[in-house]
C-alpha cells in the first residue's frame, strides 16, 4: 500500500515477477500503475507491505541503492538530462558501480540496439524526436546494468510505427536475460510483448491472467472504458 | 584621461575574476539545492580571517594557504549543509531564507567577538609590486588573482563535465527524478555541491587577501556584488556567472572613472533590480 | 438557527472581560515604572511590538517575506527629520509625509517586485533597501551622509519631543494599539481571509476570486504606514538618525525574528516575541555593554536558525492552536439539516426563472491552441457545452485536458482560438480571479486546501466571491458545508482531514463561488467506490440546482454513470463526442486507449 502525499494510490497490491518474463501492468490513467513503479524504485515509500528482490526486502531501501541492486526504471515522459549531450545521459546512466566499470562496452551495446543514437552521440537531448528520446531514456536505463528493467509507459507521446520499434527493442533486450516489467497504456502491445499481465484499476489489482487470455476478454476493456 | 579610464577598467576586469569566483559558489549552490545562501559572504570574510591569521602566526603566504583553505571549507560546507540546511530543503521559502540569514547572523558576530572590528591587511613582498605592460600599470597581486580566479574556475568547469560526481550534480540541477533512478545519492550530491561551493568562496577570499582587507562585515559587501553578478549572468548558469563577473568588474572601473567612486555600488544594485524585474533569467540563464 | 447563534462559547464573556483587563493594566503600566531604565525598557518594547507587527501583516498574514523593511523606516525617518531641520515643519506632519514618500516609493519598487519567488523577492528587497542606504550616506548635501542628522532638543507637543518619557511610552504604546486594531480588522474582514489564502496557496486564491496581486500591494501599504511611522518617532525619541541605523539590514531581520519567535500571521505574536526579546536584548546590551558587542546577535541567529528547524509556528501559534481547540470541543450543537428553503442559496447567480434548456450553449470554445515550446498540448479544439449539463471530459494520459481547464480557468492564455462564455467573449480573460467573478469555478487534480484555515473558513474565502459581510459569509459558508456533509469538521484544520474529505472541501470551495459552470478535475481520483458514491451524489445534487458541470476524470464508472454527454480527447485533439454509451463503441476511442491492436485482438 503506498500513499502519494494522503491519496491511497496502492491498495493491497500483491505480484510477482519471475526472472527472465515479460510481465505487464495495465490500467487506465490514475489506476496507479506509476505509483507501483516508483514504490519499488524507492521514489515513494509504502505505507505497508513489503518488496522482495532475490528474496531480500528492499521496500526501506533508497532509490540509489534499489539501482546498485540492479532495479532500473525507465521512467514515465523519458526524463532526460535535456541540456545535456546523448553521450552525457548514457554515462549518467552509468552512475552506479557496477555500470561503471563496463561504461565502454555498455555504449557498444546501446548504440547496437540504437543505431541512430550512434549518430546523435553530440547531440543536446532535449533537441532530439520523441522517439529519440524514449530510445535514449530506454538506452540509458540500460548502462546501469539492470537485472529488472522497468519501463514506464515507453509509447507515450510516440507515433505507431515508433512504438513498434520501441516495442521490439524491448523484446530484443528481453532475450538477453533482463527480467522486464512493463507498465503501459497502450494494452495491445502490451500483452502482445508479455508472458503475464495484471490489470490495476483504482490502484487495486482486478485481474491478472497469461498474455493470450486477457487479449480476448471484453473485462479488460470495460476497465479501461466503464462500458 | 583616456590611460585613466582604461586603468580602471583593468583593474575591474581583473577584480572581476575574484568575483566571479565568489559567484560561482552561489550558483552551484542555487541551481543544485535551489536555495539563496545567505551566508555566502561570510564564509569568504572566515576564509579571509584564515588567511590572514596563518600569515601573521605561521607567515605562510596567502596564495599557499589556498592548500589549506581549500580542502578545510570543502569540509565546512558539508558539515553546515548536513547540519543546518538538509533538514529545511523540504520547508517552505521562509524557514530556508532565515536558516541560511540565521547563519550569517551568527558568523558575522562570532568573527565580531573574536577578532574585532579592526580592518585588517595582508602585507607580502610583493603587495605593491606592479607590471608595467603599454603603459598601463597592472598591480601584480589582482593579476595572480585574476589568473588563480580562472584557472579554479576553469578546473570546476572541466570537474563538472568529466567526472562522474561533477556530471551527477549537473544533472541534479538539471532534472531531480531522474537522477534519482540514474543511481545518484541525492542528499549526497547535495553536500557535496554545498562543500564544492564554499570551497571556491573560501579559496575567493585567500586569493582577495593581499589585495583587500578584511573586517567581520566584509562579507556583506561582497555577497551583495556576488547576487548581482549571478543574476546578471543567469541564476543557473555557471558560464553566465563567469562572464558577470568580469562584465560587473569592467562596469565598477566605468562607475568608477564617471561617477563618484563612492556610487559605483548603486550602479550595480539599480542594475539589479531591473534585471530582477524585467529579465529575470539574465544573460545565459534558463527558464 | 440555533448553532449559528451559538457561534461564541458560552465563556468568551469571560474572556472579553479577561482582555479588557489586560488592556487596562498594559495601558496603566507605565504610570508605574518611575525607573528611567525600565521607562526606557517599556518605550522600546511598545516600539519593536509596533514595527514587528507591521512587518507581519506583509510578512506573516501574506507570506511575503521582506528583508528590506528597514528602506521604509529610514525613510519615515529621514523625512521628518529634513523637513522639521530645513522648514520646521512640525515632525508630525514630517511624519505624514514620511508616509507618504514611502508609500509612493512601496509602490513603485514593491509593486512590481510581487511578480518574484519568494527567494528572489527577498533579495531584491534586500538590494532595495541598501541602494537607500548608500544613497542616504553619499549624498551629503541633503542627509548630511555618515555624519548623520541631529534633531536638536525642543521640548513641545507640536515638536513631538519631551521631557518625561513617559510621554514617549504613551505615545508608542498607542502606535502599537493602533497596529493590533488594525491587524485584528484585517484578521476578520475579507481582506485577512484573501491575505492568508493567498500565502497558503496562491494559485487556488486566484480560483476563487481573491485578487492576490491587489491584495498584496494593500498589505504592503499598510505596513509601510506603520513602519514609517516609527522611523519618525525613533528620530525624535533618541534626536539623532545616520544612514547605520535608519537603513541598516539588522532592522530587517530583527522585525522578521521578532515575528516568527512570536508567531507568524497572528495577532498578538510580534507584540509577544517583542515582549519577549527586547527585554533579553536592551539587559544584555546594558550590561555587556561594548566589550561583548554583538553577542545578541549571535544568540538571535542561533534562535532563528532553531526556530524555523523546529517551532516555526512560534510561541503564539502554538498558543493560537490551543485556542482553536479549546473552541471546538466547545461546539456539541449538532450541524444544521439540510432544509429545502436553504438550497435556494446554492443557485447561481442567474435568475432562477432561467431556462434550463436555454437554446444557446453556456460555454463555447472554438478553435482552441496552446502550445509549449514546440509540443502542441492542445490543437484545433472546438466543443461547447449546454447549461444545465453534466459534461464529462477525458482521455488518455497527457491529452491536454488539465490543460484546457487551465486554459478556460485563466491560468494559461490560449495561442489561438476563442472562448465564449453566456454570450460574452472572455478569451484571454486573467488573471483567474476574474474568470472566477464571471461564474467559471474550478478545482485542482491535486488538491490544497488552505492549510492553516479550519474548514470553514476555507470555504468563506470561496464565499467572499459574492458575499462581502463576515457574518453573512460565515452563515452562507455554513449552509455548504452541510451540504456536501462536512459540518461535524467545520473547526477542523484542513490539513488534518481524510482524502475523500478534502475533496469535498475541494469542490464545496469552487461552490461558494455560486459559480454557473464548474470545472471538476478528477475529483474522484484516489477514492474509495463508497466515497466515490458519495460524491457523485452531491455533484447529481450541484446539477440538479442548475448548476453546469464539466468534469475530467479516469475514474470511467463515475463519468460514465454521470455525464449525459461525454467529450474525448486524445493528443490535445477532439477525437469523439456523445453519449457515454456511443463513446464506449468508438473506435477511435477504443484505438487511443487500448491502442490500436486491440480491437484485432478481439
Amino acid at each position: 500500500m503506498t500513499h502519494y502525499g494522503d491519496v491511497r494510490a496502492l491498495q493491497n497490491v500483491s505480484f510477482r515477477v519471475e526472472e527472465g518474463q515479460v510481465v505487464s501492468i495495465i490500467g487506465s490513467n490514475g489506476s496507479g500503475k506509476s505509483t507501483t513503479l516508483n514504490t519499488i524504485s524507492g521514489v515513494l515509500r509504502c505505507s505497508s507491505g513489503s518488496i522482495l528482490f532475490n528474496e531480500e526486502k528492499i521496500d526501506q531501501a533508497f532509490p540509489h541503492q534499489i539501482v546498485d541492486a540492479g532495479i532500473v526504471q525507465v521512467p514515465e515522459g523519458r526524463r532526460l538530462f535535456p541540456y545535456m549531450t546523448v553521450y552525457e545521459n548514457l554515462k549518467l546512466g552509468s552512475f552506479n558501480s557496477r555500470g561503471r566499470k563496463t561504461l565502454k562496452e555498455s555504449i557498444q551495446e546501446v548504440f547496437g540496439y540504437f543505431p541512430i543514437l550512434q549518430e546523435r552521440r553530440n547531440q543536446i537531448a532535449g533537441t532530439l524526436s520523441g522517439g529519440e528520446q524514449q530510445m535514449l531514456a530506454i538506452g540509458r536505463g540500460l548502462m546501469a546494468k539492470p537485472k529488472l528493467l522497468m519501463l514506464d509507459e515507453p509509447s507515450l507521446g510516440l507515433a505507431p510505427l515508433v512504438v513498434e520499434q520501441v516495442f521490439e527493442t524491448i523484446k530484443r533486450i528481453n532475450l538477453q536475460k533482463i527480467t522486464i516489467l512493463l507498465v503501459e497504456q497502450d494494452v495491445f502491445q502490451a500483452l502482445a510483448l508479455a508472458n503475464w499481465a495484471y490489470v490495476l484499476e483504482n490502484g487495486s489489482i482486478m485481474m491478472e491472467g497469461g498474455a493470450e487470455d486477457l487479449q480476448n476478454n471484453p473485462q479488460v476493456k470495460e476497465a479501461y472504458i466503464g462500458v | 584621461m583616456t590611460t585613466d579610464l582604461f586603468q580602471l577598467v583593468l583593474n575591474g576586469l581583473l577584480l572581476g575574476g575574484v568575483y566571479a569566483l565568489i559567484s560561482i559558489g552561489l550558483t552551484l549552490i542555487f541551481g543544485v539545492l535551489e536555495i539563496i545562501n545567505f551566508a555566502h559572504g561570510e564564509f569568504l570574510m572566515l576564509a579571509m580571517y584564515a588567511t590572514f591569521w596563518l600569515f601573521q602566526l605561521y607567515g605562510v603566504d596567502p596564495y599557499l594557504s589556498i592548500v589549506i583553505i581549500l580542502p578545510v571549507f570543502f569540509l565546512i560546507g558539508l558539515s553546515i549543509q548536513r547540519i543546518t540546511i538538509q533538514p529545511v530543503l523540504n520547508s517552505p521559502p521562509l524557514n530556508q531564507i532565515f536558516t541560511t540569514i540565521g547563519l550569517s547572523l551568527i558568523l558575522q558576530n562570532v568573527a565580531l567577538f573574536f577578532f574585532k572590528a579592526d580592518y585588517r591587511t595582508v602585507k607580502t613582498s610583493y603587495s605593491d609590486l606592479g607590471l608595467n605592460f603599454a603603459g598601463l600599470i597592472i598591480s601584480f597581486p589582482r593579476m595572480v588573482a585574476f589568473i588563480l580566479a580562472m584557472g579554479f574556475i576553469g578546473a570546476l568547469l572541466i570537474y563538472l563535465k568529466t567526472t562522474y560526481t561533477g556530471m551527477a550534480i549537473r544533472a541534479l540541477a538539471q532534472e531531480r527524478r531522474a537522477s534519482m533512478l540514474m543511481g545518484i545519492d541525492v542528499y549526497k550530491t547535495y553536500r557535496i555541491a554545498f562543500g564544492i561551493g564554499i570551497a571556491c568562496v573560501g579559496a575567493a577570499g585567500s586569493i582577495l587577501m593581499p589585495i583587500y582587507f578584511v573586517f567581520p562585515t566584509v562579507g556583506s559587501l561582497f555577497v551583495l556584488i556576488a547576487f548581482v553578478v549571478v543574476i546578471l549572468g543567469g541564476y543557473n548558469s555557471l558560464i553566465g556567472s563567469l562572464f558577470g563577473g568580469l562584465i560587473i568588474g569592467i562596469i565598477e572601473g566605468f562607475s568608477g572613472f564617471f561617477i563618484s567612486p563612492h556610487l559605483k555600488e548603486a550602479v550595480y544594485f539599480i542594475i539589479f533590480i531591473f534585471i530582477l524585474l524585467f529579465k529575470p533569467t539574465g544573460l545565459l540563464g534558463r527558464k | 438557527m440555533t448553532a449559528i447563534e451559538k457561534e461564541f462559547p458560552p465563556k468568551s464573556k469571560a474572556i472579553s472581560g479577561m482582555i479588557g483587563l489586560a488592556l487596562l493594566a498594559v495601558i496603566a503600566l507605565p504610570l508605574f515604572i518611575k525607573n528611567e531604565f525600565y521607562l526606557d525598557l517599556i518605550v522600546m518594547i511598545f516600539f519593536w511590538a509596533t514595527l514587528a507587527g507591521a512587518w507581519n501583516i506583509l510578512g506573516g498574514f501574506a507570506g511575503q517575506i521582506s528583508l528590506g523593511h528597514t528602506a521604509y523606516f529610514g525613510i519615515g525617518a529621514y523625512t521628518s527629520t529634513l523637513l522639521y531641520l530645513n522648514f520646521s515643519l512640525s515632525p508630525w506632519i514630517g511624519m505624514l509625509a514620511g508616509v507618504g514618500l514611502s508609500v509612493l516609493v512601496a509602490f513603485v519598487v514593491g509593486y512590481p517586485c510581487f511578480r518574484l519567488s519568494s527567494h528572489f523577492f527577498a533579495l531584491a528587497t534586500i538590494a532595495f533597501a541598501e541602494v537607500l542606504r548608500m544613497l542616504s550616506a553619499y549624498w551629503r548635501g541633503l542627509t548630511k551622509g555618515g555624519l548623520g542628522l541631529l534633531v536638536p532638543f525642543k521640548p513641545g507637543f507640536e515638536y513631538f519631543m519631551f521631557n518625561n518619557k513617559l510621554a514617549y511610552a504613551y505615545i508608542a504604546l498607542t502606535f502599537m494599539l493602533l497596529m493590533i486594531f488594525v491587524t485584528w480588522a484585517i484578521k476578520r474582514s475579507r481582506f485577512g481571509f484573501y491575505l492568508i489564502s493567498l500565502r497558503e496557496d496562491q494559485d487556488g486564491a486566484e480560483s476563487l476570486g481573491v485578487n492576490t496581486h491587489r491584495c498584496k500591494t494593500v498589505a504592503l501599504i499598510i505596513s509601510v504606514v506603520f513602519t514609517s511611522v516609527m522611523g519618525t518617532f525613533y528620530a525624535q525619541y533618541f534626536q539623532f538618525i545616520d544612514p547605520e541605523i535608519c537603513f541598516s539590514i539588522s532592522l530587517s531581520i530583527q522585525l522578521a525574528l521578532l515575528s516568527i519567535i512570536g508567531g507568524l500571521g497572528t495577532l498578538l505574536g510580534p507584540v509577544m516575541g517583542a515582549f519577549l526579546l527586547t527585554p533579553i536584548d536592551v539587559l544584555l546590551r546594558g550590561w555587556l555593554g561594548g566589550v561583548f558587542a554583538g553577542l545578541n546577535l549571535i544568540v538571535y541567529g542561533a534562535i532563528l536558525i532553531v526556530a524555523v528547524m523546529y517551532f516555526p509556528i512560534g510561541v503564539g501559534g502554538w498558543l493560537k492552536i490551543r485556542w482553536e481547540r479549546l473552541l471546538r470541543d466547545r461546539m456539541v450543537t449538532p450541524p444544521i439539516p439540510l432544509k429545502m428553503g436553504m438550497a435556494s442559496s446554492l443557485l447561481p447567480s442567474i435568475s432562477p426563472g432561467g431556462d434550463k434548456t436555454d437554446e444557446l450553449p453556456l460555454l463555447r470554445v472554438r478553435s482552441f491552441g496552446k502550445h509549449f515550446g514546440g509540443l502542441h498540448a492542445v490543437r484545433n479544439l472546438s466543443f461547447h457545452i449546454n447549461r444545465g449539463e453534466i459534461v464529462g471530459l477525458i482521455g488518455p494520459n497527457g491529452a491536454g485536458k488539465t490543460t484546457i481547464f487551465n486554459l478556460i480557468s485563466g491560468f494559461y492564455s490560449a495561442d489561438s482560438g476563442e472562448m465564449e462564455f453566456q454570450r460574452e467573449r472572455i478569451t484571454g480573460l486573467a488573471p483567474p480571479h476574474k474568470v472566477c467573478r464571471k461564474g467559471i469555478a474550478r478545482t485542482f487534480q491535486i488538491v490544497k486546501p488552505f492549510n492553516n484555515m479550519s474548514l470553514l473558513e476555507n470555504i468563506m474565502v470561496g464565499v467572499f466571491c459574492r458575499i462581502k459581510d463576515p457574518w453573512e459569509s460565515r452563515k452562507e459558508a455554513l449552509r455548504i458545508i452541510d451540504f456536501v456533509g462536512l459540518g461535524r469538521h467545520q473547526f477542523s484544520q484542513a490539513s488534518s482531514l481524510t482524502i475523500a474529505d478534502r475533496k469535498r472541501l475541494e469542490l464545496a470551495r469552487a461552490l461558494a463561488t455560486k459559480p454557473d459552470l464548474l470545472l471538476l478535475d478528477e475529483v474522484v481520483a484516489g477514492l474509495t467506490p463508497k466515497e466515490t458514491t458519495g460524491l457523485m451524489s452531491i455533484i447529481k445534487s450541484i446539477s440538479a440546482r442548475g448548476v453546469t458541470v464539466l468534469m475530467i476524470e479516469h475514474v470511467m464508472k463515475a463519468v460514465m454513470t454521470l455525464s449525459s454527454r461525454i467529450i474525448v480527447i486524445h493528443h490535445g485533439e477532439k477525437i469523439a463526442e456523445g453519449t457515454p454509451a456511443e463513446v464506449g463503441e468508438n473506435k477511435a476511442v477504443i484505438d487511443a486507449y487500448l491502442g490500436k491492436g486491440f480491437r484485432r485482438g478481439k
